[in-house]
């Protein structure tokens, strides 16, 4: 038996206090854990243990209507004749791999000028451009849990989509100036739905769909120096007292704040965290289920100056857009860090069959895209069978080690490859 | 079970009323359980020297079953909130209570383990050691209510 520290990689939290048992090469326990990072481990799905994933060990070809099993080298070949071809190829996902994996499918994007699109480009592009026009504030998760006394949930259930988050840096973690953890803390959520944050939130908001702008306004008015009008929405009273006694906020948002009006969703809650902070110190914070989403836009920032997805296949040089892609723009597709099919609706996926454009897909697992896939390349599991590097959630960069031997292929090797095929 | 008057012999004698009663009634408190005899705070003068470990070892060790916790595994998702919140290892595990998962060697009443939180010291949990009533933090902020405290 042997013992070793590793870095989870199943959200954006980079939970860096793993303990992990191996027992003759193979992982035997794994300490520490919420049930979300547990499917980067073990082959079960995502919060349900009992149900298991199918691992893919080898490429696999469609060949009449069928996916055979290829020799990596012929698979290989598939794609790179698919990429080649093709006139609009497009390459999505990137959110969940490693940053030296996103940096070979940026150089490969440009090589056979394509689109590259985030996979969550709907949930943050909206963020960063609230950013940039309200220049919020900015804090490692260590500073939010030694200091944030009020903490305001949006459209987020961590429970959800990274666990450990409420515990280790924005709810009950003890920090040096918050030392009795949740009691020392205000935590309010405002969400569609009752969810199980209720059981330790101070205030929880229901509102109903498209009531985000009304209820942001109603709070604007009842903060100091508001006109303080009845508001349109219930509760908007209750969450501004409880935000302008703050003195270090943080508000965190999910998807649900982008789900419909992202941008100007996310526009109003920029300028009230800009507002509040005029006072007091506020930050506002995106909740990243993918674990590498924050070094793909620290990539892009870096390489481009824009955290947008860029498109190389212009004459008029590299564009770059906010808003999601138009998958009927196509013709050909690369997939990996995500599960495309999983998240298109059912329409625009039985589209994308119909029209017969060919996906190759990178993945560990076999998925939705895996399944619908020409080509499949079968790849090995960042920070567990290949070294990666990865951003936090906060932007702080993490090495991923190696510690199990495994014969397939990292993301990047493969992209690196496909860049000679082409 | 030792008799009452077998634990008196052991204790001051002197109903100071420093653990809040004189020292028959803490006697049927450590009958039940609920205190410990460390809980006397005269016993720790040098004078009653080997009086508490005397007393450890007439009350002998304390039950494993009661009272307990049982977690259910299908709604337990592995988020750690009970392991920070623990009593116990507030005081006793500083990983725990920053948030961070117990080290290998920390003893602790429990820890999570394949995204699953797993006893492995009940003895040690707060509830075991003093009154029952006075600890359902792990059950009481379990945001799945996976936690039960018997």
């Amino acid at each position: 038996m042997e013992q070793q520290s590793l870095i989870c990689t199943g959200c954006g939290c980079l939970c860096d206090d793993l303990d992990v048992t191996l027992s003759q090469g193979q992982l035997q326990e794994v300490a520490n854990v919420c049930l979300w990072g547990l499917s980067r481990f073990f082959p079960n799905k995502r919060l349900h243990p009992k149900k298991e994933r199918h691992r893919l060990l080898e490429p696999l070809w469609r060949q009449n209507g069928r996916l055979q099993k290829v020799s990596y080298t012929k698979a290989l070949e598939q794609a790179a004749a698919i990429l080649g071809t093709s006139r609009r190829p497009l390459i999505y996902g990137l959110t969940n791999t490693g940053s030296w994996a996103q940096e070979a499918a940026l150089q490969l994007a440009r090589k056979i000028k394509a689109r590259l699109e985030p996979a969550d480009l709907a949930f943050k592009a909206p963020y960063y451009h609230s950013l940039r026009k309200h220049g919020l504030y900015w804090a490692p998760l260590e500073v939010i849990r030694d200091e944030a006394d009020t903490v305001l949930f949006w459209g987020a259930n961590p429970l959800h989509s990274c666990p450990r988050h409420l515990v280790r840096y924005s709810v009950f973690a003890r920090g040096r100036y918050t030392e009795r953890g949740v009691e020392e803390r205000q935590v309010a959520a405002v969400d569609l739905y009752q969810t199980e944050m209720a059981k330790f939130c101070h205030l929880l908001v229901q509102i109903e769909p498209g009531q985000e702008l009304a209820l942001l306004q109603g709070v604007g008015e009842h903060l100091p120096g508001g006109s303080g009008a009845k508001p349109p929405v219930k509760g908007a009273r209750k969450l501004a007292k409880l935000l302008s006694q703050a003195q270090f906020g943080v508000i965190f948002f999910g998807r649900g704040a982008t789900y419909n009006q992202g941008f100007g969703v996310l526009d109003a809650l920029g300028g009230l965290a800009a507002r509040l902070g005029k006072k007091q110190t506020w930050a506002l914070f995106p909740l990243s289920g993918d674990f590498n989403s924050q070094g793909l836009y620290h990539l892009l920032l870096n390489e481009l100056g824009v955290p947008e997805a860029p498109d190389f296949g212009h004459e008029d040089g590299v564009l770059t857009s906010s808003m999601p892609v138009d998958f009927h723009e196509f013709d050909a597709i690369l997939v990996l860090g995500a599960d495309l099919f999983w998240f298109l609706p059912e329409d625009q996926a039985l589209a994308w069959q119909q029209r017969q454009v060919p996906v190759v897909s990178l993945s560990p697992f076999a998925n939705r895209t895996t399944s619908c896939a020409q080509v499949v390349l079968p790849t090995a599991l960042a920070g567990l069978e290949a070294a990666e590097v990865a951003y936090r959630m906060d932007g702080l960069p993490l090495v991923l080690k190696k510690l199990l031997p495994t014969a397939l292929p990292a993301d990047r090797d493969i992209l690196l490859d496909l860049i000679q095929a082409v | 079970m030792p008799a009452l008057e077998e634990l008196l012999e052991f204790l001051p004698g002197t109903d100071c009323g420093q653990c809040g009663g004189n020292c028959r009634e803490f006697a049927e408190f450590l009958l039940k359980r609920e205190l410990a005899p460390g809980d006397c705070p005269v016993l720790h003068e040098p004078d009653f020297a080997g009086f508490i470990e005397a007393l450890q070892e007439l009350l002998g060790p304390a039950p494993a079953a009661a009272p307990g916790m049982s977690i259910d595994p299908e709604k337990c998702n592995g988020c750690g909130i009970c392991v920070t919140m623990c009593e116990y290892h507030l005081g006793n595990c500083a990983e725990a209570r920053l948030g961070r998962g117990p080290r290998p060697g920390d003893q602790v009443v429990f820890k999570v383990v394949n995204g699953q939180v797993v006893v492995l010291r009940q003895e040690l949990c707060t509830r075991m050691i003093q009154a029952a009533e006075k600890c359902n933090k792990c059950g009481d902020h379990c945001p799945t209510g996976a936690i039960t405290l018997t």
